[in-house]
């Protein structure tokens, strides 16, 4: 098993509830993603929020990226664990929406803009540019880009201003291989570019976001007593896995390996039996 | 030929501009030889065309009425684009609605109002056009904004950008090509009240004026030949407007289903 120890937390959900016109969307979560540290290497977390559609999980990545406030409880983030505002968390939606009246640098230019004097924001532009391979499309308008493409310049864009963590909503979503293959390269090339990078995937793709993340939770319903289910989908306790120590997490191909997939049928069961 | 008339189907260039002229051709060969004589003969209105032109001074009085439309539209675009700009605060938001809803007003009613509050009649007839413009126009930029989708805003705020800045990245500078459309689509209302107006206000002229007085006498011939002017001064307008979101948009055609 790859050695690793855990530091500060970088995320901290503390019982959050939403509740829309009386109707309890999701109800008292809690969940926290520490900063884990693996001797000789420089490499960030990924971890993964699995619901089924219509459990929340979009209302969950609104409220974790600081969109909306929860009804209750609170969210924290950064080494600091300040409460969430607008723009601490990148968050990429489901369409990597971009400005459609910029070109693709001007995109990336405004995100850097916020933290960076204008000199250093053209520097780190290109440099993002380069590295998510999109420098000869700069002079694009994001109609011309490809799925791809788009996807990139989003994560790019969110990176430029966000503070390391960055919040992907289905980003599997649609996708064929390969272009499945290509969003997972782009999620570790961003743990790699800084350790504290911690990118969140919210999916409902089970087997991919296992693949990828050291820390998983499972979105539900939970029964009381009487079997009956209580409103609002939430983390139960057996429902919070942890993958590095499972021995799961940081395999080059994990999908192959039997014990990941007799966990992933682990998984499918107890989300059949919360259904 | 058979992909003219599939739904969606896309012609070669070729194709379609050879149709349209065919169609054309058609229309000019029914009013040449339409037995029906209801209508003025083609040599008629281009003799009446002429004659406005030599003995009327038609062109001194479309330029007239264009420069009092481009000053009209002008000022409406400005208020209108600040009133719609405005509903981002909830405290303006009745006063876009109740411009909106003022296009139901007539216009011969409001000279009566106008002529009290300002002097001259050019102003007269300059602040008609702007009211019943900027009314118009308030409704299609209001519903321009009203497109702003969750996403859209959400994706900015997620860069930081205040709500101010949010708005005006993907409200203000993110819907401009649209707002310039909303331009163009109204341009066409002021022809239609600049003729009223014009005829409300007679002492400056202008091209209504003159559609007027041959309304008056009967000169079927010079009423299709000052439409056929207008028709043509609104197509280059629209011309001019494609021409400009073009070049200051060329995002905006991209996404355009064809």
């Amino acid at each position: 098993m790859t050695p690793y120890f855990y530091k500060a937390p970088v995320l901290t959900l503390d019982n959050v509830s939403m509740e829309y016109g009386g109707e309890t969307v999701l109800r008292d979560i809690s969940a926290q993603v520490l900063d884990v540290c693996r001797p000789n290497m420089n490499q960030g977390q990924v971890v993964g929020f699995y619901g089924r559609s219509g459990l929340g999980k979009s209302v969950l990545c609104r409220i974790m990226a600081g969109l909306i406030t929860p009804t209750s409880g609170t969210v924290k983030v950064g080494i600091e664990q300040e409460e969430v505002t607008p723009g601490a968390v990148g968050f990429v939606q489901q369409q990597y929406p971009l400005f459609n009246h910029r070109t693709l640098q001007d995109n990336l230019l405004v995100a850097a803009a916020r933290k960076y004097e204008p000199e250093e924001a053209k520097r780190q532009t290109d440099a993002y540019l380069e590295r998510f391979q999109l420098s000869q499309h700069r002079k694009k308008y994001p109609a011309h880009l490809s799925g791809g493409q788009r996807q990139r310049a989003a994560i790019a864009q969110q990176l430029l201003c966000s503070d390391h963590l960055i919040l992907l909503d289905e980003p599997f979503s649609g996708l064929d291989i390969a272009m499945i293959d290509e969003v997972k390269k782009i999620i570790l090339e961003v743990t790699t570019m800084d350790e504290l990078n911690t990118v969140v995937i919210v999916s409902h793709d089970i087997q991919t976001t296992t693949a990828l993340a050291d820390r998983l939770w499972l979105l539900g319903y939970e029964r009381d007593a009487s079997g009956r289910l209580l409103p609002g989908a939430t983390i139960s306790a057996q429902h919070q896995y942890n993958l590095a120590e499972m021995g799961l997490a940081w395999h080059e191909n994990v999908e192959a390996e039997p014990e990941f997939n007799r966990f992933v049928e682990l998984l499918k069961d107890e989300i059949r039996q919360s259904a | 030929m058979k992909e003219l008339f599939s739904p969606n189907a896309q012609p070669r260039r070729r194709t379609f501009a050879l149709m349209a002229a065919g169609q054309a051709a058609l229309l000019l060969g029914l009013w040449l030889w339409m037995p029906l004589r209801m209508f003025p003969s083609l040599s008629e209105v281009l003799r009446a065309f002429v004659d406005m032109v030599t003995t009327q001074g038609l062109i001194q009085e479309l330029w007239a009425s264009m420069t009092t439309a481009l000053q009209a539209l002008a000022v409406a675009t400005v208020l209108a684009l600040l009133i719609s700009y405005l509903t981002a605060l909830p405290f303006f938001r009745p006063l876009a609605y109740a411009a909106s809803k003022m296009r139901y007003l007539t216009l011969t009613g409001l000279t009566f109002f106008m002529a009290l509050m300002v002097s001259s009649g050019h102003e007269v007839k300059l602040s008609v056009l702007i009211f019943a413009t900027t009314v118009y126009l308030v409704t299609g930029m209001t519903s321009v904004i009203l497109t702003t989708t969750q996403q859209e805003m959400d994706h900015a705020r997620t860069l930081g950008l205040g709500e101010w800045r949010s708005f005006w990245e993907v409200v203000v500078l993110g819907k401009l090509d649209d707002m310039l459309e909303v331009v163009r689509q109204n341009f066409a209302i002021i022809w239609t009240m600049i003729t009223l107006v014009e005829t409300l206000y007679q002492s400056e002229g202008g091209i209504g004026l003159l559609l007027y007085k041959q309304n008056r006498y009967l000169h079927l011939d010079g009423v299709v030949a000052i439409q056929l002017v207008i028709l043509a001064a609104g197509a280059a307008q629209d011309y001019v407007f494609g021409l400009l979101r073009r070049v200051f948009f060329p995002y905006s055609s991209l996404t355009t289903a064809r």
